[in-house]
């Protein structure tokens, strides 16, 4: 398993950056953050491109960085790439050159140029200028490249934030199948928790220059619902039951129950799916309603309630999964609810995101 | 019939000492440039006025002193002497190096103002495609600035052709060896000769004009484009 050993220190940002990290990159590890909370710090030291970063950078056998041996790798001798948030494709040279430029300087040839073209989706650009293409054009070329360069590791700092929805949707689903198919390891940087919800299996959480959090992708999303900094949500991985039945629902599997969703957040054919659910969108019963419009409802038990002021955010489980629902103080006092109770979450189908 | 002999050696001498110069000045200027636009020390500002020095002072000066730096009873000279087995003062190599000085912020400037212009992004996405600092440059930082690098080497070329005082100081008037186009001029003037002066002036203006007209029109290639697009559209 690919190991990245991390423990720097950087006093060049006005604030405190310091992280000693031992991370284990088996599938894709996303670091979330505010801006101005050192993700990009993070990424562009691992990578070399960052000069200021003091302390030690080991990645498997092969020290990176260390300042006890002044030991300090060029980011051309670390075999690691960087898509960044501007794609930054060379401008003197077309989609193809830009490619070859990756595949020249490639130590190895284990992939296959035509592959990662057909993979990537971008067979019909390789001729044009990059300033001929649009911006989720010029992000898949980047990730090519990247890709063609055969980095032992892909690092991918907030790669879709200048992308339109769409195009973040196409994007996310191609880094799914890169990920699946190479079985590169990644770090994805993003302030943007729906993208790393969809991506990531490992979640590190960044706040001014130190990790708060770091586990399980899901885990610490619920974690994080209790910090404030996040809109709060139950973040899901389910199979899927039936895929896109003849009303447009795509049915998941969650124990004895199901939960229903709208086709059309369901891009591709898949037999397991993220999804999230927002706690303010979330209601509950205590009995059982027979005539409601609403699709989804679940019956699950009560295991915590943390009040807020007027806000009350109830933990509840339902077959092993955390959810999590934002009701009232008045609803709290008026359903009498208390720890250890079975109630019924509601929620719509159009309320289960993707 | 007049001999213009003389004067076809004047220009093989100038178009030979413009050209060694410019070439010397693109391999000497240009990591001068680079280091310029890269340095963050206070002393930035020194060097930069130093390289400007030519622009601003009569080349009279800068003959001056280089004279005496070459004659022969100087350290250079004598080192040179010892070296090269000839006296440096009033030979080519002289004219050479004086041109050299006496050009370089032609060189320097375009180069480091195309530098300091250059995002760092892109040799951040080379440097992370494997490409070490000697790629980067000859394959991101050289195309992209290709133009500034055309700017640089014309107007360096240009500038040394039109030099006058510090070739006459420093080069003397030797026919085939330091007699230039600019002092074959002169003396034609001064032999009141004013039908090869003129040959001479205007053929300086029009080659000039043609120089740098060809460095304006490679520099507007963006200019050139979009007027074709929207012809086609």
């Amino acid at each position: 398993m690919p190991q990245l050993t991390i423990d720097i220190t950087n006093s060049h940002l006005g604030f405190d950056f310091a992280i000693n990290q031992s991370l284990n990159l088996q599938g894709i590890l996303g670091v979330f953050g505010h801006s101005g909370s050192g993700k990009t710090t993070l990424l562009n030291t691992i990578a070399g491109l960052n000069s200021t970063s003091a302390g030690q950078v080991l990645f498997n056998n092969s020290t990176w960085l260390d300042n006890t041996s002044n030991t300090f790798i060029q980011p051309e001798k670390r075999n690691v790439s960087l898509v960044f948030q501007d794609a930054r494709l060379f401008p003197h040279l077309n989609v193809i050159d830009n490619l070859k430029f990756a595949v020249k300087r490639c130590q190895s040839s284990q992939l296959k140029f035509d592959d990662i073209i057909e993979l990537t989706q971008i067979s019909h650009l390789l001729t044009k200028s990059p300033e001929e293409i649009s911006a989720g054009e010029k992000q898949r070329v980047a990730l090519a490249r990247a890709i063609l360069a055969e980095p032992q590791l892909l690092l991918l700092d907030e790669p879709l934030s200048a992308l339109d929805q769409t195009s973040k949707i196409a994007l996310i689903h191609l880094l799914k199948t890169v990920h699946q198919q190479l079985a590169l390891p990644m770090i994805y940087v993003s302030h943007n928790l729906d993208e790393i919800q969809q991506l990531a299996n490992q979640l590190l959480v960044l706040n001014q220059g130190k990790v708060t959090h770091l586990g399980d992708v899901h885990q610490i999303i619920h974690q994080l619902n209790h910090t404030g900094k996040i809109q709060q949500q139950t973040s899901l991985s389910l199979a899927v039951c039936v895929q896109d039945d003849s009303h447009g629902l795509t049915k998941l599997q969650l124990g004895d129950q199901y939960i229903y969703l709208l086709s059309e957040r369901v891009k591709q054919q898949t037999t397991q799916l993220r999804c999230y659910i927002f706690a303010n969108e979330i209601s509950l019963t205590t009995t059982e309603a027979n005539n409601s419009s609403i699709v989804n409802q679940l019956k699950a038990q009560i295991i915590d309630i943390t009040t807020n002021q007027h806000q009350v955010l109830v933990q509840l489980a339902c077959h092993g999964q955390n959810f999590f629902a934002s009701i009232s103080s008045y609803s709290l006092e008026k359903l009498a609810l208390a720890p250890k109770q079975w109630v019924f979450m509601q929620f719509k189908a159009s309320a289960v995101r993707t | 019939m007049i001999d213009y002999s003389s004067d076809w050696q004047a220009l093989a001498t100038t178009v030979k000492m413009a050209g060694i110069t410019t070439l010397l000045l693109l391999l000497l200027g240009t990591p001068l440039a680079w280091y310029l636009a890269k340095m963050q020390s206070r002393m930035k500002v020194l060097l930069e006025a130093v390289v400007a020095l030519p622009l601003v002072l009569p080349p009279t000066v800068l003959g001056f002193y280089l004279l005496i730096a070459f004659a022969p009873n100087s350290l250079l000279g004598q080192w040179w002497q010892q070296v090269f087995g000839y006296q440096l003062a009033f030979s080519f190599s002289a004219i050479v190096i004086g041109s050299l000085l006496y050009s370089l912020p032609f060189v320097v400037q375009p180069l480091q103002k195309a530098f300091e212009q250059l995002p760092n992004n892109y040799l951040e996405a080379a440097a992370v495609l494997g490409a070490g600092p000697i790629d980067r440059f000859f394959h991101v930082v050289l195309p992209i600035t290709k133009a500034s690098f055309i700017t640089a080497a014309s107007l360096g070329f240009a500038h040394t052709v039109g030099e006058f005082g510090v070739v006459l100081m420093i080069g003397g008037n030797i026919p085939q060896e330091t007699r230039v186009l600019s002092i074959a001029l002169f003396d034609h003037v001064e032999a009141f000769n004013y039908q090869q002066a003129h040959m001479l002036a205007l053929g300086l203006i029009i080659a000039s004009t043609i120089l740098l007209s060809l460095v304006y029109l490679i520099n507007h290639p963006r200019r050139n484009q979009s007027r074709q697009s929207s012809g086609v559209n």
